[in-house]
């Protein structure tokens, strides 16, 4: 992994002003999540990256912001002038770079998070901005005004995680999704927590969160699994009754990048199936008989993958 | 629920309750401590309930008191928890 990024471990904490007046000895760690896919026009991302530049401006309240590059999306760029333009003058003002080499999505999230991890302290709060959604278009400037009150939540109410949901119409891909895969599966594999979960959000797998430096270090130190990371944190977040928020963000869609496919879709459900599969075995391998509930609970769960798999195939593209 | 006005720090929230069919509505949050006895709200023509109230900027939490009965805001920009642990709703100033 090659890193541009720099500790500040041991730097004097910086107040920061709470509603009621009283100082919080928090800062805000943004880190953002660069694209995989290069867009044909930069517009998204240079509106995101005018926030960016605020944020990174504001030292009393923000520490210098970290963008997660994937290696693979830098190599199949190396030659794209737009690519090293835009990294070059934009990505590098705004911010720190951190080029690691992930498997996917939630790697980026790790490592972005475990960096900005290393350089906080009590107090702080780590925030992850999605870079592949539509921020140019208007309803992405509302958007881009509102988020900064994830981390804002965590600090002024003392929440740990704080979810920021958007809207999406009823045939949406990701609400079809997280309908008929993400909570039918949550419901089957966990459904007194899938309940807990779901009086705070109809988006478990959001992209948009801030969570607190304690509670990020309980996840963090964790096993880390593999996919669907919010599902996870939202978990472990009821398992150890940790303070949970949500707020809605707007209207926002993310680009395109084959997310909207049928075999996307599938792929998701499936990974979603998979890691509940993996937490529920972590936690209930050492109860004696563990295998027999485990072996009915699977049976179901393949019928909610394939009623799933029913339903999308109806409804999305090929 | 919708902002409006703007002076200092302040800014007047109207707080909307539609319990057509309750008797009394309060206003509770962490503005008033929580007291019911602070913010009752006022029925409408339309018999919904409606409070102005001037909020610091910030995020606040609230819920609505119906006729004793602690209700989230379903209108709520957030949800959030209180320090009794109970879901409460969001409303950010700004």
């Amino acid at each position: 992994m090659k890193r541009t990024v720099k500790s500040n471990r041991g730097k004097p904490s910086k107040p920061v002003r709470t509603k009621g007046g009283s100082a919080s000895t928090g800062t805000i760690h943004p880190v953002i999540i660069y694209p995989f896919k290069q867009p044909a026009d930069y517009g998204d991302l240079e509106a995101l990256y005018s926030l960016v530049e605020r944020l990174g401006a504001d030292r009393e309240k923000y520490e210098r912001p970290i963008t997660v590059v994937d290696r693979k999306t830098y190599y199949s760029q190396k030659k794209a002038a737009p690519f090293l333009a835009f990294r070059n003058r934009t990505l590098a003002r705004c911010g720190d770079i951190l080029d690691a080499w992930c498997v996917d999505t939630c790697q980026m999230w790790y490592a972005g998070l475990g960096a900005a991890f290393e350089r906080g302290k009590p107090g702080d709060v780590y925030w992850l901005i999605p870079g592949d959604f539509n921020y140019g278009a208007a309803a992405g400037r509302e958007v881009l005004g509102r988020l900064h009150d994830l981390p804002e939540i965590i600090l002024e109410l003392d929440q740990h995680l704080c979810i920021g949901e958007i809207a999406t119409d009823h045939n949406n891909s990701k609400q079809l999704i997280d309908t008929h895969g993400t909570f039918a599966l949550l419901y089957n594999w966990f459904p007194a927590e899938a309940q807990a979960i779901r009086q705070y959000t109809e988006r478990p797998r959001s992209e948009f969160f801030a969570v607190r430096h304690d509670f990020l270090a309980e996840v963090l130190t964790q096993r880390w699994y593999p996919y669907e990371q919010t599902v996870v944190m939202l978990l472990h977040a009821i398992f150890k009754q940790r303070r949970i928020s949500r707020f809605f963000v707007g209207n926002i869609s993310d680009l395109p990048e084959g997310r909207e496919s049928l075999a996307s879709a599938l792929q998701q459900v499936e990974r979603t199936e998979r890691v509940l599969k993996t937490l529920w075995r972590d936690r209930h391998r050492a109860q004696s008989g563990w295998i027999q509930r485990y072996r009915e609970l699977e049976a179901h769960s393949e019928q909610i993958r394939r009623t799933a798999l029913t339903i999308l195939q109806n409804l999305l593209p090929g | 629920m919708t902002l409006y006005g703007y002076q200092k720090s302040m800014r007047a929230v109207n707080f909307i309750c539609h319990a057509t069919q309750a008797k009394t509505v309060s206003l509770v949050g962490d503005f008033n401590g929580w007291n019911p006895a602070v913010n009752r709200m006022k029925q409408m023509p339309d018999r919904s309930w409606l409070i102005t109230v001037e909020l610091k900027h910030g995020h606040h939490r609230y819920a609505f008191l119906v006729d004793g009965v602690f209700t989230l805001d379903p209108q709520a920009q957030g949800i959030a928890r209180n320090d009794k642990g109970e879901r409460v709703s969001l409303v950010p100033v700004s």
